[in-house]
């Protein structure tokens, strides 16, 4: 059941992006990165890295966190119930078919789409820097995400108030909870990582907005229908989008900072630098003894 | 001047005293309390009847919080360190009413697990229980109706219904789904074909729990024990007599050493087992409390004036069990299974430190089945002879006790220990450990687990059901795979799509209603689809319970109030779309007395007000006529 949602999912995002590509990257920009693709990748190299260290100690943390969280988290829900009551319920008297449909795809495959295609798009750039941005504002997204689920226990919407906000996702396509289950846990809900992945990409998609005009407006609405689907599903609270957008802000600034702020490159090089300043060091040294 | 300064702080320090006096008390607050509870994810009827009942308590002016928990993080909070005000959640319960024994007793209060979790202290109320305890025969009905009466009158809980559960399951690979009740053991074994080789008993579970702690005495991660009970054995099995479901199975020939009497237990690591009551042959009449059923008239059950209120009476034995275990039996490590593992067993449920600490810690798990043994004598390698300080019904729950080896167990008496962090007193290396592999002598053994994804058992050949000699139902698949999956829809999708044969958890009440109409559909339209949908009684029960160890709830005044503030027959039909039992008295319907029976509303305890609206000035005059008080605003004050 697992493998089989995993390949549709796969081979829906592939078909997504090559369509995506065709029509925003154009066929020059693909003929130069077939030259220059390895330039590329040893720029981008270090922070991918970064990313994929993040990633597999957040798939192992996850594991973790619910358990520390029950030590020292403070469970919010109540207090987030208090807040924003009955939103999530308004936003989900206008449930049709249809729309459940749309947010169910988007829920799943919009958003892998709208995290994967930008790596695509920036890579066919011939300036590395907005992807290095983009893969370290994902890094920043994960590990500042992580450490709130750490301290903050919450339930999502569905499992505070089941019979009045439907967990329209999972029973209207139960298929999906095999999938989501993988990566999900349910008291990690605070802050929506859904929501900040979602306004990273578009935030990013603002800045390059130069190079790729259409994908920016493809962004917004994508990026605003990862939101609201993520509340219409009864997943997240609105409380939870909103601190994904504030993370979302924080983690593009912050990779803005960051980015080139240190190079690997300069760095080996200083390193090898003063080796050799030490070992003249030494035999000057020696020679004195 | 020096008068005058005299005559000053005279004056001041009166006026002080006036100061004190009125600053010193208490502030009498409005009445703000929290429901604990599960996720939707953990127990969606739980939160939904919790949400419910916030809503009607607000409407009576009370201030109402939610503290949603995970399924372990809320067993620990309610039933480890009692920390709650009212908690809504599912009860194990039991087919027979003897469980109450443990719930209510006031000696549990300070104990950990079902034992006492309301911190419910009554000295009256003891009295019954220890009456319900040693009574036998007619007297025993008797007793257990006088128990439920009080507690229908103090509500130290109020018990709201007993579900229906339904569960679904294939019948092309395997049949015979409904000879054991499927949240037993027994359901998983005596399947159709008898015993096929290399065949996997696909059973999707809704629990992720069993995937990370195996341990028989682990509260938090237990529900009734049916993974559990795959892995270890118990002495006997008991017989379900409700609703003809039988946990014995369809197999009513056991092996013929079995007494034809005993239409209460099936025997199992047990052959045989003999009760002697004291010193007569006829040992249900001879016990203390019938002398006084005598004394007093035997229709007087609700105030029985010859009762003593005497909570410190050394309790005389009131007869022994003998029991003979099956011989040649061993657990999956090859060590054979002996008289001495059952002694130690006993021993350690009482006490897991074995009396090598100064705080004994009993396990919270099973603690009624053990307390009226008061001494266990090997007679022999299988032979063990039990002191009983019980009735003979209430005694023989010893031998539902699964049976761990001595062995392994032995080793897990130290209070477990993390560098530099204080340990509460009691806990055990028993009662954290996952126990993984967990070492049983059950049907079935472990073989490997992922975490939140599946545990697999393996058939255990050694098992005496598999022995020609023994006509029990036996293990028939080689491997049984027990694949987690959270949700009630997933489930039923793997089991309509040829993934799993059986939801082994009851499905949530939600979905009830769609299985059932795809049942009737099949039907009708004779499809070949081989789906069987699976009803069966349950001895389990929601409940609300009380913290009565704190203000109000201490107060048996105000937990009636609150108890007629809950609209079973309406919660029923809203969250449990009509998949349950509204219940007065928390046992089963043959234990139910009549003065206790649904009539439609609660006999003891009804609903203020109509089809779930609550009538607010009814429940205003209901808290005021309690001695508490309403301010300007409509809201209730208590000074706690």
């Amino acid at each position: 059941m697992l493998t089989q949602v995993l390949v549709q999912l796969v081979v829906v995002v592939t078909l997504m992006i090559a369509v995506s590509v065709a029509l925003f990257v154009g066929r020059r920009r693909l003929q130069v990165t077939c030259t220059e693709w390895r330039t590329r990748l040893r720029a981008t190299a270090p922070v991918l890295a970064v990313l994929t260290v993040v990633l597999l100690f957040n798939s192992i943390a996850r594991q973790i966190v619910p358990d520390l969280s029950w030590m020292i988290g403070w469970n919010l829900t109540w207090a987030i119930y208090d807040i924003e009551g009955q939103f999530i319920l308004w936003l989900q008297s206008f449930e049709t078919p249809a729309v459940t449909a749309y947010f169910s795809f988007i829920y799943i495959y919009g958003y892998v789409f709208a995290l994967t295609f930008p790596v695509v798009a920036y890579f066919a750039l011939a300036d590395t820097r907005p992807l290095r941005e983009l893969l370290a504002a994902y890094t920043l997204n994960y590990t500042l995400g992580l450490v709130l689920y750490v301290f903050v226990i919450a339930f999502g919407p569905r499992n505070m108030m089941p019979e009045l906000v439907e967990a329209l996702l999972y029973d209207t396509y139960p298929q999906y909870q095999h999938l989501t289950r993988q990566v999900n846990r349910n008291t990690n809900v605070f802050p929506s990582l859904h929501a900040s992945l979602a306004t990273t990409v578009t935030l990013l998609a603002y800045r390059t907005r130069d190079r790729y005009p259409t994908w920016f407006y493809v962004t917004l609405g994508l990026g605003t229908s990862i939101a609201l689907s993520t509340m219409y599903l009864g997943i997240h609270w609105a409380i939870d989008v909103l601190a994904g957008l504030g993370l979302a802000y924080i983690s593009v600034s912050l990779a803005r900072v960051l980015v080139d702020r240190w190079s690997v490159s300069a760095w080996i090089a200083s390193i090898r630098g003063r080796d050799a300043d030490d070992d003249r060091e030494m035999d000057s040294s020696s020679d004195h003894t | 001047m020096l008068a005058a300064s005299v005559g000053l702080s005279v004056s001041t320090s009166g006026c002080l005293q006036h100061v004190r006096s009125i600053v010193n008390r208490n502030e009498v607050e409005q009445l703000s309390l929290t429901i604990t509870t599960l996720s939707a994810d953990g127990d969606r009827e739980s939160i939904q009847l919790a949400q419910d009942i916030s809503a009607t308590l607000e409407t009576a002016g009370i201030d109402i919080e939610i503290d949603m928990q995970s399924r372990e993080a809320f067993r620990r909070s309610v039933l480890i360190n009692h920390d709650f005000d009212i908690y809504v959640g599912r009860h194990p319960g039991d087919i027979r009413p003897d469980f109450l024994y443990e719930t209510l007793h006031s000696k549990f209060a300070d104990e950990s697990g079902w034992q006492n979790p309301f911190g419910f202290t009554n000295l009256t109320f003891d009295t019954y229980l220890d009456r319900q305890q040693r009574a036998g025969g007619e007297e025993r009905e008797q007793a257990v109706s006088q128990t439920l009466e009080a507690l229908a009158l103090e509500q130290p809980f109020v018990p709201i219904c007993v579900p229906h559960e339904f569960r679904l399951a294939r019948t092309d690979r395997f049949d015979g789904w409904e000879q054991g009740h499927l949240a037993t053991r027994m359901g998983y074994l005596g399947l159709d074909p008898p015993t096929t080789e290399e065949a996997v008993l696909r059973a999707v579970h809704t629990d992720s729990r069993p995937s990370q702690n195996l341990n028989p005495l682990a509260v938090e991660f237990r529900n009734r024990g049916l993974i559990t009970g795959l892995l270890y054995d118990s002495l006997a099995v008991p017989r379900w007599s409700e609703g003809g479901a039988d946990a014995g199975g369809s197999d009513e020939e056991t092996d013929g050493i079995e007494e034809d009497d005993d239409r209460t237990y099936t025997s199992w690591l047990g052959t045989d087992w003999t009760w002697n009551g004291n010193g007569n042959e006829n040992e249900n009449e001879n016990e203390t409390g019938d002398e006084r059923t005598e004394n007093g008239s035997s229709t007087d059950t609700d105030t029985d004036p010859d009762i003593e209120l005497n909570p410190d009476a050394d309790l005389e034995p009131t007869g022994t069990l003998t029991v003979t275990l099956r011989e040649d039996c061993q657990f999956h490590d090859g060590h054979e299974l002996t008289a001495d593992d059952v002694a130690f067993t006993i021993d350690f449920l009482s006490d897991t430190t074995r009396d090598d600490s100064e705080f004994p810690a009993p396990s919270p798990r099973y603690r009624g089945h053990v307390d009226p043994i008061a001494d266990v004598v090997k007679q022999g390698t299988y032979e063990l002879e039990f002191t009983c300080t019980a009735s003979e019904p209430v005694a023989k729950r010893i031998l539902e006790i699964p049976i761990l080896p001595a062995h392994i167990w032995d080793e897990r008496t130290e209070t477990a220990s993390i560098p530099a962090i204080t340990v509460a007193d009691g806990t055990t290396e028993a009662l954290i450990t996952d126990n993984l592999p967990p070492i049983g002598s059950g049907p079935f053994q472990f073989e490997n687990r992922t975490e939140r994804e599946f545990v697999t058992l393996e058939r255990f050949d050694e098992h005496f059901t598999r022995r020609e000699s023994v006509a029990l139902p036996e293990p028939s698949a080689e491997t049984l795979r027990i694949r987690i999956d959270p949700r009630s829809t997933s489930a039923i999708e793997l089991v309509e799509t040829d993934d799993a044969d059986v939801t082994s958890l009851a499905l949530e009440s939600y979905v009830v209603d769609d299985v059932l109409a795809a049942e009737s559909e099949r039907e009708q339209t004779s499809d070949a689809d081989p789906l069987e949908v699976i009803e069966s009684s349950t001895g389990s029960f929601y409940h609300l319970g009380f913290n009565a160890r704190t203000a109000p709830f201490s107060n048996p005044r105000f937990r009636r109030v609150i108890a007629r503030l809950i609209d079973k027959e309406q919660l029923v039909s809203d969250v449990f779309y009509g998949h349950a039992r509204p219940i007065a008295a928390p046992v089963t319907r043959e234990w139910t007395p009549d003065s206790l029976a649904w009539t439609g509303t609660d006999p003891e305890t009804p609903f203020l007000g109509t089809d779930g609206e609550l009538d607010v000035e009814a429940a205003r005059a209901a808290f005021e006529e309690a001695g508490f008080r309403y301010d300007d605003e409509g809201r209730l004050r208590v000074r706690y």
